[in-house]
């Protein structure tokens, strides 16, 4: 019998016998003795040509110490998953934005609308105020005028639209809806052009009916506060000292946004803010029996999930006619810690939640790596509401609107978790001189991290670092609101 | 000689002299001595005394040598010389005894002519002959005519300038007896005596261009020696790419024998290759006794893609032989590779995220998409593909299942659809590149996959495993001759483009036997037959074969215009172009017939196969001819422009200077060219500097890549990526990565940047395409053939890159070689030595030992070389085998050598 050698991967099996009188498959089955490579995934390579099954061993010609190659192994036979894999390229067109772009589609300017375009791409990045308006129904138009139920619906629509196109969006019956509510947008020049707004009175106006409909809205029935107002709601309380005697007067008051006042020693929005919040005012002191000089201090009693915060850049100029702007370049960060503005009580609350808030934060930093242990010690001895509210909050985040109810029932317990911390989430800036001409445009944080830029119907990608380039100075796109977000305080 | 024109000429010698000498003392040059003193005193008032007194004495020498007597006659002449031979001045001013003897020539001619003949006038003729060297007016070549009518004998001794006038008036003198058909042997005698002269003194370049014009190169073998037989090739072999065919071969022909003749066989073997002489070849194989220098040899053959079967004649010690045909077979190949990747260090598998690099892009790149997209996974696997190509291991198709991926063996393969499966499936191909042993157990499995599109795939990486690479076994045919005939088309397309690169420029029969059929099958798709046809132009490649030509003519003729006209049937023209790639003439027959066509793809073919025969050639004529083609406008549909446009490039990319000049006039074609040609300059440009970053070509590159038109964008974001590739180029790398941020949106111009980001890194680094190799003396056929096919499937990135049809861009593996310098000892096992890696330095024709590099930095083998970079060793300790030091380089112990330490 002659001997050949065989070859296998990089083994070699030399001096293999081979029975030139038996077929093929016998020198296999001799072969899968050696390698366990099962004879039918043996491939043996004879001179350029494989050898058969039942191939006549003598017609080969074989050479005392020929070398064969055998090319076969005795792994699986990689089969395709059970779940076929879904891509981008085979989604409906309509589902493609937000899944293969990373994010939601732009809306169309339908003539000098970019002041109510980038105001809904702002208000749209607020998940709570989307999923509340999903569970908006037609229940509300008993509550409410008409005008305001059409114009919260519309925005619903107009939200849905954005969250499932790929293509810009065209928000005709919104605009319509809000101009026939507030027929200010609707003012027109003398060649019958609509007219540029302020995105501001938009904002506020946009704003004021959402928190009147979604207020009275079914699932919210139980709720202390309405919606709005716990989303956006800070709640101030002012105190009026009269600087001449020592008369003093406080009230609570709630406010949608915090102002930042610019002036000529204001650099930065902490400066701007707490200029907003002192005031003087010459009014009658019924003590004094004559107006005197009161003192107005005003400090955050409450907190909101979103703050917004509106710079004053523009002012009535009474020799021109118009809304001049100030064009001082304020800062502005993407962190802002507003503990400075907030009442003693408050500050209070707020110890325990930043405690933990820095500790979580500092693990996730790597700085102190057994830190976490001590948090989960003292976690169990924390309360047991606390922690359940912690939950039912960090749920309210992922999930829909029926647990952001839930949460909203704890009431108070729920409105401590709020550290003064605040991620700046979306930018609504102003390019131009005045309020009513110049381009108004949305800078928006996406869930990924991502910032965009929602130019009308143009979404674009931009960096981190050129957000805060917004803060003015120039005649480049400067931040007239910034909307910031509580960050998540971790369960005790 | 006719005395009439003689007598013009010396009257058009005295107008010229007008200029620095005046008439007055021309005249009185003929009359008496001490006349002409008295006038000149004045003119020759600046004149130094010594200078003064040479110059009476020449002047009464003129006046002697017009003596009726003889024997003042020669006195003078004797005096005459000797003041010429014995003058010796700086190489920019005319010698004293010359310059003082100008005045006379004229007055010396006439009397020569009246000379009675004998040896004072033989004598007459040389002196006149020297002084022509200066006074006689360009083209009337009497210093020449003189040296014929002089004495026979020793022409040197009149310095070296009057040899290299006299070899300069050779040259004019025969051309001009060759067009009137006058015998030449009397200008024959004399260039014997110069070509020794210039041999003799270093100047080999001018005997060789001497022996050149008279044609007479064969000369050469006779007075060349071992001490200048290098510096005369270097400059055969270099000036031989200026010299049309089929001088060019005679050129090389010689400077081959010479190398034999002094047992110089590694560098007549490059010659050999250079000519594509099999027969050299093998004569050289056989005639090189070392068996170290014959292993050397088989490295060289195997770098160039040569496959050939040693026989008894080339080797005669049969284990031996076995080892040679090892190493001519590139079966070494993978295991140097990965030498060289261990020294450097890059083992470490990359993943497409590595070398995107998205923390270096602004927030623009694509914003974290949730949902996999089949085109980008598609690039990835390229990408991945590419980087990993040759290294045995990478993160997506090699690396072991995990559970928590969730995924089995082959999680990634099933994150491609449909088609963009057989290009995973065939990346594994690209990853164990090379290495047979290794690579095909792991494709194995694949074959058996129940989708098409896989077992498609695994038979292209089949494929691409053997491509350059031939195994004792030939696994790659008995693997892939059963599915070329298996029902399912994609399954035919993998096999056939396997075996295509499997066995690129074998010649294999087999494969001539299982591929033509399909080829003039008229049932099959024309997607099917055009795949075919390439395959058999790689296998053929450059082989004028002529069944292989007359089939896929056939089919050309049998289909009908609506299938002539889809993009798929370009690859038949194609097929047919490489049968004749560098072949020149040989394609003329061909190109006849071609005209005959369909007028659909008559024009197409007829470009295609011109472009292929002259590519590397250099052809002026053609690049002209091709310009003009690109001036032309087109009305209806043609599309013949484009393979023109390519065809300027691989004409002109033959050497340096044409390269220049062709990168000039794309840039013409770019600004006044029309849509269809602008599209494809991007892809001449980016063969022309392949794997070649020049700066230049990188910026027009990088500014069309923002071209309002997308097509003219997409073949520059590639071209980008050709030009770099397996460079890791830093700015290429920048300019890529701000494309993939621009256009982010764009979901087919990012999968071409993806694809160039691939090309860029390829090999990590270590890799090249450039098909010139041996100090860009040999073009490796091969390689060529795959780039153009690359390039030709490009000019529809719609159909093919962008279609179904991507893994054309495995045609890519053809080209790819490692750009290394490993250095082996006398077992063929790595041994690190100091070399020296600079830019490379023209040292053809320059006399002594120049360096032949220059901005040099000193590494230990192993070490890659980019473009245009030259190696030398470091040590005197080892001697090469191989003048150049590129590849495989065995190194032998310098008998000479001395340890400076010890001594």
């Amino acid at each position: 019998m002659p001997t050949v050698s065989v070859k296998w991967q990089k083994e070699v099996f030399s001096a293999v016998e081979i029975d030139l009188d038996q077929p093929g498959y016998v020198f296999k089955c001799q072969l899968y003795d050696l390698t366990g490579v099962h004879p039918e995934r043996q491939k043996i390579m004879v001179k350029g040509g494989l050898l058969k099954d039942d191939a006549d061993l003598h017609k080969l010609g074989l050479k005392e110490g020929q070398r064969l190659m055998l090319i076969g192994t005795a792994d699986a036979i990689p089969q395709a998953p059970a779940e076929v894999p879904v891509f981008a390229e085979d989604l409906p067109e309509k589902e493609q934005g937000a899944a293969v772009l990373g994010h939601t589609a732009g809306l169309v300017n339908l003539g000098n609308t970019c002041y109510m375009n980038s105001t809904v791409q702002c208000l749209h990045s607020v998940p709570e105020l989307r999923d509340a308006l999903r569970g908006y129904s037609a229940a509300g138009a008993n509550i409410l005028d008409p005008l305001s139920h059409t114009l919260t619906v519309a925005t619903r629509d107009l939200f849905n639209e954005l969250d499932n196109s790929a293509r810009p969006v065209a928000p005709y019956r919104f605009l319509t809806v809000l101009r026939d509510k507030y027929p200010q947008f609707g003012q027109q020049t003398n060649q019958g052009v609509y007219m540029q707004q302020d995105a501001e009175e938009c904002w506020t106006q946009l704003i004021y009916v959402l928190s009147q409909g979604l207020k009275s809205s079914s699932i919210n029935k139980q709720l202390s506060a309405p919606l709005v107002q716990e989303l956006f709601g800070v709640e101030l309380q002012n105190t009026l000292k009269c600087a001449e005697s020592s008369e003093a007067s406080s009230e609570n008051e709630t406010v949608f946004s915090l102002k930042c006042h610019i002036s000529q020693e204001v650099n930065h929005l902490h400066d701007g803010l707490k200029h907003g919040l002192k005031g003087e005012l010459e009014k009658t002191s019924p003590l004094l029996g004559r107006s005197a000089l009161f003192i107005k201090e005003s400090h955050i009693q409450k907190l909101p999930q979103y703050l917004t915060i509106q710079f004053v850049r523009f002012f009535w100029k009474r020799e021109s006619n118009q809304k001049a702007k100030i064009l001082r370049k304020v800062g502005y960060p993407l962190v802002l810690d507003v503990l400075d503005f907030c009442t003693e009580e408050l500050k209070e609350k707020l110890v325990e939640p930043r405690r933990r808030q820095f500790a979580a934060e500092e693990v996730k930093a790597g700085l102190k790596k057994d830190e976490k242990g001590k948090v989960g010690a003292e976690g169990v001895k924390s309360l047991e509401t606390s922690t359940l509210s912690e939950r039912k909050e960090h749920d309210m985040d992922t999930d829909g609107s029926a647990t952001s109810s839930t949460t909203k029932s704890d009431g108070s317990g729920a409105a401590t978790e709020v550290s003064g911390i605040y991620d700046l989430v979306a930018v609504l800036t102003h390019k131009g001189r005045s309020a009513d001409s110049g381009h108004y445009v949305s800078w928006v944080k996406q869930d990924n991290g991502k910032w965009i830029e929602f130019d009308d119907d143009q979404p674009t990608v931009q960096r981190e670092e050129s957000i805060t380039n917004l803060s003015g100075g120039g005649d480049w796109h400067m931040a007239y609101i910034c909307l910031y977000k509580a960050r998540a305080v971790p369960p005790a | 000689m006719a005395p009439d024109p003689m007598e013009n000429r010396g009257a058009q010698g005295e107008r010229m002299d007008h200029d620095d000498v005046p008439p007055t003392s021309k005249k009185d040059a003929a009359m008496g001595a001490s006349k002409k003193k008295k006038d000149e005193k004045k003119k020759d008032d600046d004149l130094s005394e010594e200078d003064l007194a040479l110059k009476q004495q020449l002047e009464l020498y003129v006046e002697r040598a017009q003596d009726a007597e003889e024997g003042i006659q020669r006195a003078a002449l004797e005096a005459m010389r000797k003041e010429i031979r014995t003058a010796t001045s700086s190489m920019t001013s005319v010698p004293k005894p010359l310059k003082f003897l100008r005045p006379h020539y004229k007055t010396l001619k006439t009397h020569y002519e009246v000379m009675p003949e004998s040896e004072l006038k033989r004598f007459m003729a040389d002196i006149i002959s020297v002084l022509a060297l200066t006074m006689s007016e360009e083209g009337d070549r009497e210093s020449l005519r003189y040296r014929l009518q002089g004495t026979v004998g020793d022409i040197g001794s009149w310095g070296h300038e009057y040899v290299r006038n006299l070899a300069g008036e050779i040259g004019n003198e025969f051309q001009q007896r060759q067009a009137a058909d006058q015998p030449v042997d009397d200008l024959m005698d004399l260039v014997k005596q110069i070509v020794p002269f210039h041999v003799k003194h270093n100047a080999e370049p001018e005997a060789v261009d001497l022996l050149m014009e008279v044609e007479m190169l064969d000369m050469l073998m006779e007075h060349i020696d071992k001490a200048n037989h290098k510096r005369t090739c270097s400059y055969l072999t270099s000036f031989a790419s200026y010299v049309p065919e089929p001088d060019d071969m005679a050129v090389l022909k010689i400077a081959y024998k010479l190398y034999c003749k002094f047992s110089k066989y590694p560098e007549a073997l490059r010659v050999a290759l250079r000519m594509g002489n099999t027969q050299y070849v093998k004569q050289t194989l056989a005639e090189c006794k070392d068996p170290l220098e014959k292993q050397q040899l088989c490295y060289i053959l195997g770098r160039q893609g040569v496959s050939m079967e040693l026989d008894d004649e080339m080797i005669d010690n049969d284990e031996q032989r076995e080892l040679l045909q090892e190493l001519i077979s590139n079966s070494k190949l993978s295991e140097g590779y990965l030498t060289l990747a261990r020294d450097l260090d890059v083992m470490e598998p990359k993943t497409p995220d590595d070398l995107y690099k998205a923390h270096l892009v602004d927030g623009r790149a694509s914003a974290g998409a949730s949902v996999d997209s089949a085109r980008q996974n598609l690039a990835a696997t390229f990408v991945n593909g590419f980087v990993n190509a040759g290294f045995g291991v990478d993160k997506l198709m090699t690396a072991p299942a995990t559970d928590s991926s969730g995924g089995n063996a082959g999680g990634w393969l099933f994150k491609n659809k449909e088609h963009g499966k057989a290009s995973a499936a065939a990346s594994l191909g690209l990853i164990m590149l090379w290495d047979v042993d290794g690579g095909l157990p792991l494709v194995d499995k694949y074959l058996y996959s129940q989708d098409n599109h896989v077992v498609a795939g695994a038979l292209l990486a089949v494929g691409i495993i053997n491509c350059g690479v031939r195994n004792e076994c030939d696994p790659a045919y008995a693997l892939l001759y059963d599915s070329a005939n298996k029902d399912d088309v994609t399954v035919r397309i993998g096999a056939i483009m396997g075996l295509g690169l499997a066995y690129a420029g074998s010649q294999k029969e087999e494969v001539l036997e299982l591929l033509t059929p399909i080829v003039q099958d008229s049932k099959v798709g024309i997607d099917l037959a055009g795949f075919a046809a390439v395959a058999l132009g790689l296998v053929y490649v450059g082989s004028c074969n002529e069944d292989v030509a007359q089939s896929i003519v056939l089919a050309l003729m049998d289909r009908s215009e609506a299938e002539l006209g889809e993009p798929l049937a370009r690859f038949l023209c194609l097929g047919l172009g490489l049968l004749y790639l560098g072949k020149q003439e040989a394609a003329d027959a061909t190109m006849e017939v071609a005209k005959t066509l369909n007028e659909k793809i008559s024009k197409y073919c007829l470009v295609t196969i011109e472009t292929c025969a002259y590519a590397g050639t250099g052809n002026v004529l053609k690049v002209q001819a091709l310009l003009s083609m690109c001036g032309d406008h087109l009305e209806k549909g043609d599309n013949h422009q484009a393979p023109a446009v390519l065809g300027i490039a691989l004409v002109a990319m033959a050497e340096e200077l044409g390269c220049e000049m062709a990168i000039r006039s794309l840039e013409h074609l770019l600004q006044y060219g029309e849509q269809n040609i602008r599209r494809a300059v991007p892809l001449a440009l980016g063969i022309l500097s392949i794997s070649n970053p020049k700066i230049s070509v990188m910026d027009t590159l990088s500014r069309l890549t923002h071209d309002s038109d997308s097509e003219v964008a997409m073949s520059a974001t590639v071209s980008l990526g050709l030009i770099g590739a397996g460079t890791n180029n830093a700015r290429i790398a920048g300019m890529l990565r701000n494309l993939s941020s621009y256009y982010y949106k764009d979901p087919s111009l990012l999968f071409c940047v993806r694809i160039a980001q691939g090309l860029v890194h390829m090999g990590k680094g270590l890799l090249t395409l450039n098909p010139y190799h041996s100090d860009r003396f040999l073009l490796s056929n091969v390689a060529l053939a795959g780039l153009i096919t690359f390039l030709h499937a490009s000019f529809d990135m719609k159909t093919f890159v962008l279609g179904k049809f991507h893994y054309v861009l495995y045609f890519l593996v053809l080209a790819m070689q490692p750009r290394m310098l490993i250095t082996l000892d006398e077992n063929l096992k790595p041994l690190p030595v100091p070399v020296r890696v600079g830019q490379a330095v023209d040292v053809v024709g320059q006399a002594g030992r120049p360096k032949t590099i220059t901005g040099f930095q000193t590494h230990t083998t192993p070490v890659i070389l980019a473009t245009g970079d030259r190696a030398e060793l470091a040590t005197d300790k080892y001697l090469p085998l191989s003048s150049v030091l590129e590849g495989f380089v065995i190194l032998k112990l310098n008998p000479d050598y001395e340890d400076d330490h010890l001594s």
